[in-house]
């Protein structure tokens, strides 16, 4: 039987005279039999994800070192804080001996080394980023045919809400926070089923649609009358309109059917603590969450801090906070590390192996949904002791769809943290040649990673 | 710039070579000017209080300089308690899920432990000295400040009458204590002028034939704003450009003699400095210095005076006294008393107040380029940019607001100060709601 369609295929009509065209959601008929690729042999598109976490990990000058293992390539040796990455071994990858160059901007202690390795260049100010985080640039890359291009996520029960990610250096993402409100974004009432045999518009979504799309004239109108300024914040805005219609004209299509798709219930709101017992169970929750969240195609992009730069996890009982411990607790002289502090990033880490185990538990297709991300993970401190911007912990997890050749270990002598960036985006898509400004530009990714 | 110099260096260096076989046995000198028979010129790449440390591992194992260790972390629950705090509230205060506890700016009622509840940070004397043990050592490093061999320290190479009353007064503060490079407080700082916070540089200048023995040497410390370079080991590279910035604060110069390679102060000075510290302020009066040019290239040593010693404390204070007392093992006051205990030096005279207290500044520097504020030529001379100086920049501001050794928190439900209620600890379930 002729059918002359593709994924790439509108649909074509006339609305009122008004000529019109309806993208094609992805049918079974565009996939191939295992669900792996398209049927003409495309990869199905992977997930990129970011997972922060405060304090860095431990690699004193005196060459205590607790996570940078001694072989490299692959089959590397896990080290003590890495322990909690056994299971998924190899799935990772690390990345030690990066460093951030600031050209001669001083060192914003828990803040230059994240957004160095978000934007591409050392900041001018603790409260911003000189330039956009690269996850934006995947979310418009990979992020625009789901319901949610990129999703925030924060575990870490601080003060205030922690995100990193930016399009305009200034303003920062308002992340989720507890694995209740995820929920309902993900899978609260807009929520429709990719599998549902029963699937139809929604009547009230379109009317918002219209909605939205009736001040279009006034949007141009406005844009065009007020100062640089005021586009700039305008702009963010309407992206965010943009956003929102995207994110109802998704909802007017069947959505493509997810075999790995099981809608959650719905879970319990819980007590907000900042101890690292309940950020690891909110990391593991709302991991959980996400990794469905991902199954069932809400999202292709998302975000997550387990802690802040600044992190204000502790032990419950105890009057110190990881951070003081960080700076309060001497070397000792015997193992030449800090003892306790060591064993607080150990713990911090088991919250990123449960997330990575979370993914690693979705089944889809021949493989699971973390074999079909890419998820980039770092700290904003090397020694965190001292706010070292050298030997940031990098690591690079999931399979990328095949295309990262994962479970290796790369050392360098104080290379730039953007050649991480740059591999990362490339893994996953994004048409950049580029990364970083300065002694940070990197044309370089890591090739012995890249399928 | 930058990409030039090595170039030119080598040229000069082979020129240096060419003298040096020309005369056999002499000391070439490093440089030629109209100004000055040589000149040599340096980065600071590290400079930390010169603390002796008197232990054979670790940074707070017991020593000579302290037999009992690093001075051990307060307990902070009895400190409340002595201050008047009942136990419950004390351990209300220390509990990180405190809903008054700002986990990344301390605990801001900590400051009000004075008579009445006073803020110690402010008025230290609101409060009995808590005590911080001093080195009990002969041994020390820095400088004869007075020309008495008969007061002061030892020199771990057997110098008698080092002045460095400032090391015995903090030199068992974990902050301080710790071998060369490794006292956290070392580290913290010199970490953050090595990733471009501030750049010193040093300019030597003689008149004599023979740089290593001329009895008619200055020393000249500059600002520069220039920043250093690392190489791919993460370490200050030599050989790299900095053009002086005047500043109308941070400026020294010294005049010296140098015997066999090592320069040493003939008069002392008054001069200032850029403190690796939250002070900032290196203010030394009567400063002298003992640096040695090394073979490699490199200048080591220490520079030293009397410092005024309440802007240490203030220092201390003013990077949040909350947050300072908890990471490194003190109650501020005790550095208050502390310092005013072994201050030794009067402005005035002997018999005025002891304002100063003795100290010296460990320093290694690289050997670098160092050109004319107009960056047209290098420097030949020492001399002062002070006059040319534009007016002091603001500091960097911080992303908080310190008022009196805290962050207020303007918005929070509930304030510190000399009359708040402590809550008491089964209201804090109630007031997480």
């Amino acid at each position: 039987m002729n059918f002359p369609f593709n994924r790439r295929s509108f649909l074509r009509g006339m609305i009122n005279g008004t000529a019109v065209c309806v993208a094609l959601p992805v049918l079974n008929r565009f996939l191939n039999g295992s669900g792996t690729a398209y049927a003409d042999g495309t990869k199905l598109p992977v997930r990129f994800g970011t997972y922060f976490w405060g304090l860095g990990l431990t690699d004193t000058p005196t060459g205590g070192t607790r996570w940078v293992p001694s072989k490299t390539g692959y089959g590397y040796e896990i080290m003590p804080e890495l322990e909690s990455l056994k299971p998924v071994k190899d799935k990772v990858s690390v990345f030690s001996g990066f460093r951030v160059i600031g050209d001669g901007r001083p060192n914003l202690v828990h803040w230059s080394g994240h957004a160095s390795i978000l934007s591409g260049v050392a900041p001018a100010a603790a409260d911003r980023f000189d330039g956009p985080s690269f996850d934006s640039k995947v979310a418009d890359a990979i992020g625009t045919a789901t319901r949610f291009k990129v999703i925030d996520i924060d575990a870490s029960a601080s003060r205030q809400p922690v995100s990193y990610s930016t399009r305009t250096g200034t303003t920062f993402a308002m992340p989720e926070t507890t694995p209740l409100v995820l929920y309902q974004r993900l899978f609260g009432s807009a929520f429709q089923d990719p599998n549902s045999d029963d699937w139809k518009p929604d009547p009230s979504i379109m009317l918002r649609q219209s909605v939205l799309s009736a001040v279009e004239d006034q949007r141009q109108a406005l844009m065009a009358g007020v100062g640089k300024d005021d586009q700039v914040r305008l702009d963010q805005y309407f992206t965010s309109v943009r956003e929102m219609e995207n994110q109802l004209a998704m909802q007017l299509q069947k959505p493509e059917h997810c075999q790995a798709c099981v809608v959650p219930t719905a879970p319990k709101d819980t007590p907000r603590s900042a101890t690292v017992d309940a950020v690891r169970a909110n990391t593991k929750a709302l991991a959980k969450l996400l990794a469905m969240g991902l199954a069932c195609n809400q999202t292709r992009v998302f975000n997550f801090v387990h802690t802040a730069g600044i992190s204000e996890t502790y032990i419950a009982g105890e009057s110190k906070i990881y951070h003081q411990i960080t700076h309060d607790e001497p070397i000792d002289a015997t193992l030449g590390y800090q003892p306790e502090t060591s064993r607080l990033a150990g713990l911090v880490m088991q919250a990123f192996g449960d997330f990575l185990i979370e993914l690693d538990a979705v089944k889809e297709g021949a493989g699971t949904v973390l074999d079909n991300s890419l998820i980039m993970a770092f700290s904003d401190t090397g020694y965190a002791k001292i706010h070292s911007i050298e030997n940031i912990p990098m690591f690079l997890a999931g399979r990328a769809g095949g295309r990262h050749k994962a479970g290796q270990h790369v050392h360098t002598t104080g290379e730039s943290v953007t050649r991480v960036s740059l591999t990362a985006q490339q893994l996953v898509g994004v048409p950049v040649g580029e990364f970083g400004t300065g002694s940070m530009r990197t044309a370089r990714p890591i090739t012995e990673i890249m399928g | 710039m930058t990409k030039e110099a090595p170039i030119r260096r080598h040229l000069i260096a082979t020129a240096v070579a060419a003298i040096a076989l020309a005369f056999p046995g002499s000391a070439a000198p490093q440089q030629l000017s109209p100004s000055a028979k040589w000149t040599k010129t340096y980065v600071v790449e590290w400079n930390e209080p010169a603390m002796y440390y008197g232990a054979k591992t670790g940074v707070t194992d017991p020593g000579t300089d302290c037999p009992n260790g690093t001075n051990p972390s307060p307990d902070w629950i009895q400190v409340l308690v002595d201050a008047g705090y009942t136990l419950e509230e004390a351990k209300w205060l220390r509990n990180p899920a405190n809903p008054t506890r700002s986990p990344v700016h301390g605990q801001n009622q900590m400051a009000f432990r004075g008579k009445d509840r006073a803020n110690v940070y402010v008025n230290p004397t609101s409060t009995p000295d808590p005590g911080l043990t001093p080195v009990s050592g002969t041994i020390a490093e820095g400088l004869n400040l007075d020309d008495d061999e008969n007061t002061g320290f030892t020199s771990p190479t057997g110098e008698k009458g080092i002045d460095n009353n400032f090391y015995k007064a903090l030199g068992c503060w974990k902050t301080y204590r710790g071998p060369h490079r490794l006292s956290s407080g070392a580290l913290t700082f010199n970490d953050a002028m090595r990733d471009g916070a501030w750049t010193t540089v040093i300019v030597v200048a003689g008149e004599g034939a023979d740089p290593m023995n001329d009895d008619h040497v200055k020393v000249g410390f500059y600002m520069s704003n220039d920043k250093m370079v690392k190489d791919g080991l993460g370490n200050i590279a030599r050989d790299y450009t900095f053009r002086i910035a005047p500043n109308a604060k941070y400026e020294g110069i010294l005049p010296a003699r140098t015997s066999n390679g090592r320069i040493v102060s003939t008069v002392p000075a008054d001069i200032m400095l850029r403190d690796p510290s939250y002070t900032w302020d290196l203010e030394l009066l009567r400063a002298r210095l003992n640096l040695e040019m090394k073979s490699d290239g490199s200048l080591t040593g220490y520079v030293g005076g009397y410092r005024p010693w309440e802007p240490v404390y203030r220092g201390w204070v003013n990077a949040r006294g909350t947050v300072i007392e908890v990471l490194t093992w003190v109650q501020l006051p005790a550095v208050y008393y502390a310092l005013r205990r072994y201050a030794d030096y009067s402005p005035t005279g002997p018999g005025g107040e002891k304002t100063h207290i003795s100290y010296a500044l460990r320093v290694d520097a690289l050997p670098a380029f160092v050109m004319a504020p107009d960056g047209t030529k290098e420097v030949a001379t020492v001399e002062s940019y002070k006059a040319i100086a534009p007016k002091e920049p603001p500091r960097p501001a911080l992303p908080f607001q310190i008022v009196d050794g805290i962050v207020p928190d303007p918005t929070g439900k509930y304030q510190a100060g000399p009359h708040a209620v402590i809550l008491p600890p089964r209201a804090s379930s109630d007031a997480r709601q």
